[in-house]
């Protein structure tokens, strides 16, 4: 008898725990599609009523007084550039540590790695006057060259691990055969680290798609402006028109959720690679 | 067309040629890596350090100063205040938010019904701007149509709480944007749980073990690996978070919810860059100081 309640019990923390995870990560974002179909007054009133009407008045309002689509069409760009010029460039690195031997590859690996213990906005300042240096203020070029450093302790690490994963003697025959340096590369082991290659891009791309930092630090004006910037834009101006705030933080929020549905596992893994620091 | 294949002559010097040719190609494909690492890691770092120790208006030379930037800092109160809630965030860290995530992903392993759902969803909060969930937590916690204030007014209808900008409520509603959101956390932790070879359960179901046994005394050792990363990436996050308290605080600084992090951007703000430099610096000790 105490062995069915104690069963029971179980269970019941079980899917308590469950629809609590459920709640506390779906709620806030329920609550601001909720909210930007309501009115001002209804919003005020109270947080959990239905909205009367769904109406999408709001988002009317949005795309036609800012240039939304200007900002979305800035944010793909930068955010696919850099991720596959990041993705060209680190691959060829990872590569040659994770298969060859030559001089200062422990070392070029460790400084590679260390640099995940560096929080990104203690080097604000030095990268604030490289960029300016270039001339690149304000312009879209100089948030992608900082984007495209972003990424480089995550992906050496998931990459490595990639391409030393494939076996040593694929490369060995390959030589035999007579291929040389680049074919082997080429035709070899890219195709065979197509799964790693994809969960670093998509690490890359998420991150450089939410970034908001650098974003908001390198670009003024509205023509280059990114995505997640223009929420502390509506910060001071929509002070007491909630609904319009709210359709704003959806038309943030809702990109990067469609992104994760269509990329779901290739997230999830890159989620667990990138949280192995060796 | 035939395809000739290369004799390999077995003379040392052709192996020797090979081998360098090998080499130039290694360094070849190693040099864009390098050239982002020197331009956007190294020289700046290098950059920071050596002007924590200058005292520098962004345009004329630095003037070497010592380390007067640093008692500066250490003299000052809101440095200790930053400090003071770093290492609270990191217990609470430590603690609670992996315990969650260790909890979720107990449960999660036991594949009860909608566990796929539960693990998609829990991801949510992670793939979205930071800065968006920022200012959604800034309307949650909103005195007036804020949904926690609301909700304890059904408690105790005369409840004004201004969370965010409020001396010791900033602290703990800080900690609830990022408390419950251990995704990371679960996914490790379910990763090392299936790595658990059933010959194992097997031999503690019979002996007797009852689930609650088993997990605490065999699953919850055997993840210990997953729990330590865990642990450690939980608090890098809770250093580096600036976006949250910036976004929501404005890093007022009366409010002592500020961390070493925003503290030192409020000032790099402020072009000085001293004062940046140094908190940094003084921001990495603190950093070490944590084990990490």
């Amino acid at each position: 008898m105490i062995y069915i309640i104690k069963k029971i019990l179980g269970k019941v923390f079980m899917y308590s725990v469950l629809i609590f995870t459920i709640v506390v990560s779906i709620f806030p974002i329920l609550w601001i599609i909720m909210s930007s179909f309501k009115t001002n007054g209804e919003i005020m009133r109270g947080p959990f009523t239905l909205p009367s009407s769904i109406n999408f008045n709001a988002y009317k309002y949005l795309f036609e007084k800012y240039d939304f689509l200007t900002y979305t069409l800035n944010s793909v760009l930068v955010s696919f550039l850099p991720t596959f010029l990041s993705l060209v460039f680190f691959t060829m690195g990872a590569y040659v540590i994770a298969k060859y031997e030559f001089p200062g590859k422990k070392l070029f690996f460790a400084l590679f790695t260390m640099t995940l213990l560096v929080p990104v906005h203690s080097r604000t300042q030095p990268i604030f006057s490289l960029i300016v240096n270039l001339d690149l203020y304000n312009t879209k070029t100089g948030l992608m060259l900082v984007y495209l450093s972003s990424g480089l302790a995550m992906s050496m690490f998931i990459l490595k691990n990639t391409f030393q994963s494939i076996p040593a003697e694929l490369n060995e025959s390959a030589n035999i055969d007579g291929a040389g340096f680049c074919r082997t590369f080429f035709s070899i082991n890219l195709p065979l680290a197509k799964t790693g290659i994809i969960t670093a891009g998509v690490l890359m791309f998420l991150t450089n798609w939410n970034e908001f930092y650098y974003a908001n630090l390198l670009i003024s004006s509205s023509n280059n402006r990114t995505l997640p910037v223009i929420t502390i834009l509506f910060n001071s101006m929509f002070n007491y028109n909630y609904t319009n705030t709210f359709a704003a933080l959806v038309v943030v929020v809702i990109p990067g959720i469609i992104f994760y549905a269509l990329a779901q596992r290739q997230v999830q893994e890159s989620m667990i690679s990138s949280s192995i620091k060796g | 067309m035939i395809n000739l294949i290369p004799i390999r002559s077995v003379s040392k010097n052709s192996m020797k040629s090979a081998r360098i040719k090998t080499l130039i190609w290694i360094y070849i494909f190693l040099v864009p890596s390098i050239v982002i690492f020197l331009s956007f890691y190294l020289i700046p770092i290098i950059t920071v350090v050596i002007t924590s120790f200058t005292k520098w208006d962004g345009f004329n030379r630095p003037q070497f100063t010592g380390l007067s930037n640093f008692i500066k800092l250490f003299s000052s109160s809101i440095f200790y205040e930053s400090l003071f809630n770093l290492l609270g965030w990191s217990v609470i860290a430590m603690t609670a938010h992996v315990g969650f995530g260790v909890l979720v992903a107990f449960v999660l392993y036991r594949k009860p019904f909608g566990w796929k759902f539960t693990r998609t969803v829990f991801m949510i909060p992670n793939v979205i701007s930071i800065a968006a969930w920022a200012m959604i937590y800034k309307y949650f916690f909103r005195n007036d149509i804020g949904i926690l204030n609301t909700f304890l007014r059904i408690f105790d209808s005369d409840i004004q709480i201004n969370w965010f900008f409020e001396a010791p409520y900033a602290f703990w509603a800080i900690t609830l944007t990022w408390l419950f959101y251990s995704v990371v956390v679960t996914l490790l932790v379910m990763g090392d749980l299936m790595a658990i070879p059933e010959s194992v359960r097997e031999g503690a179901r019979i002996d007797g073990a009852s689930a609650w046994q088993m997990a605490w005394y065999i699953d919850l050792p055997l993840c210990r690996n997953a729990i330590g990363v865990g642990i450690i990436c939980s608090i890098t996050a809770r250093i580096a978070m600036y976006e949250v308290i910036y976004l929501t605080t404005n890093g007022s600084r009366q409010n002592n919810e500020s961390s070493g992090n925003s503290r030192s951007l409020d000032n790099g703000r402020q072009l000085r860059i001293r004062k940046c430099c140094s908190c940094y610096n003084a921001y990495r000790g603190s950093f070490n100081t944590l084990g990490c």
